[in-house]
């Protein structure tokens, strides 16, 4: 796919009475929306931070600045990334489009994981779970809402990559690009999956084992069927990305990467909030 | 469909020539700031440990967030180069959702409403 600038201007559209185009006012809207439900959730946990019951956890004691810090930084990543993607389908950029939707998608795993590990230490570890306390429940609501939100964010960006695959010509037999695309799409979500699968897998057995040699043989014993069906989901992945001819993707579907990039971008500014609420105040002596 | 017509932007030439002028120098900005927000991230960080007034650390992590807050909606999200008009909706519910939990905080603040200490 030819990288020449394009001639769109991406940030008016006079076809429509405000001159925005109609997919980004809606995402706008929407964000507004979501702003009202997040600050609830945030001045919730706050309430209950500020007025602690007694003989409560110590928040302290539970959470772990260092793989917070870690998944801020990989969630601002993945927001630079996300923006270099909608910079690149401006400038009709496909393939680079591509790599910077797989890049974040990447960094959305990632920030998922350490997620999930977080909260399965939490629960497991540090006995706070959903409802023995009142920081778990206003905690685990909060937080969880919105890794739902980079869940969806991650699952939204997924289908867009495999979309940027759709053939320009039109198919006569249109039900096989359908099903190729569906094929193309669960692949990903299963590379995903097994992905985050195996990194957990791994990680667990590095805690449970004195040495590396031996949480990899722990990792092979108990988990080596998700590793086969990882290279295998990648290996699927790869022949789906092989060169087909002209795609209908374009210059023409920057707003809608655009729209995507918005919300991903709100899901990075809301957990900016969450960093410094949540977890920061809570280190002030 | 309202997505933006090749044909449409033409006519606007010098409209167009303008918002590519941004185009071009949007990458090194891009990179620019996502290095200033992990440069802030990691003041943050190190800020609740110094030992200075509770009330001073708070006012700075306030102002750090917001300033980080700023630079992912103006620039990653565009508002900086978009109509105002979306800056302004946004703003609604920013403003609305801040008025919200400020007032929710304030209201919990007074005595008969601090939530039930057994619960």
């Amino acid at each position: 796919m030819s990288s020449h600038a394009g001639t769109i201007d991406h940030h008016h559209d006079p076809s429509t009475s405000t001159g925005i185009p109609n997919k980004k006012l809606l995402m706008w809207a929407f964000l507004a929306s979501d702003c009202m439900f997040f600050a609830t959730l945030i001045s919730t946990h706050l309430i209950y931070r500020l007025h602690p019951p007694a003989g409560g956890l110590d928040p302290k004691k539970i959470f772990s600045i260092e793989l917070t810090s870690f998944s801020t930084f990989i969630l601002l990543m993945s927001s630079l990334m996300m923006a270099l993607a909608v910079t690149a389908i401006q400038k009709n950029n496909v393939k680079s489009c591509r790599w910077s939707l797989l890049t974040t998608i990447f960094f959305g795993m990632i920030f998922l994981g350490c997620q999930v590990y977080e909260f399965e230490h939490f629960v497991h570890e540090k006995k706070m779970t959903l409802s023995n306390s009142m920081l778990g429940t206003t905690f685990y609501t909060l937080t969880g809402t919105h890794g739902c939100h980079v869940a969806i964010g991650v699952l939204w960006l997924s289908l867009m990559y495999v979309r940027s695959f759709k053939p320009a010509q039109p198919d006569p037999q249109r039900r096989r690009w359908f099903s190729r695309n569906l094929l193309h799409a669960l692949v990903l979500v299963a590379a995903l999956l097994l992905s985050l699968k195996v990194t957990l897998a791994l990680v667990h057995a590095i805690q449970v084992e004195p040495t590396f040699g031996s949480a990899l043989s722990h990792f092979v014993r108990g988990d080596f069927i998700y590793l086969v069906g990882m290279l295998l989901s990648f290996g699927g992945l790869v022949w789906f990305a092989r060169p087909a001819g002209p795609v209908d993707f374009n210059e023409r579907h920057a707003v809608d990467v655009e729209g995507m990039g918005l919300y991903w971008h709100f899901v990075d500014i809301v957990w900016i909030v969450i960093f410094t609420v949540v977890y920061l105040l809570e280190y002030l002596k | 469909m309202s997505a933006p017509s090749a044909s449409a932007a033409t006519h606007d030439a010098g409209h167009s020539g303008e918002a590519h002028g941004h185009e071009e120098s949007k990458y090194q900005i891009y990179v620019q700031i996502a290095m200033l927000l992990a440069v802030i991230t990691g003041l943050e960080i190190v800020a609740v440990y110094l030992p200075f007034a509770k009330w001073l650390l708070i006012t700075a992590l306030v102002i750090m967030s917001i300033v980080k807050f700023m630079f992912v909606i103006f620039y990653f999200m565009h508002l900086r180069w978009d109509k105002p008009f979306c800056t302004i909706l946004f703003f609604i519910g920013l403003v609305l959702a801040g008025g919200t939990a400020l007032a929710l905080i304030a209201l919990f603040a007074a005595e008969a409403s601090v939530p039930l200490p057994s619960l």
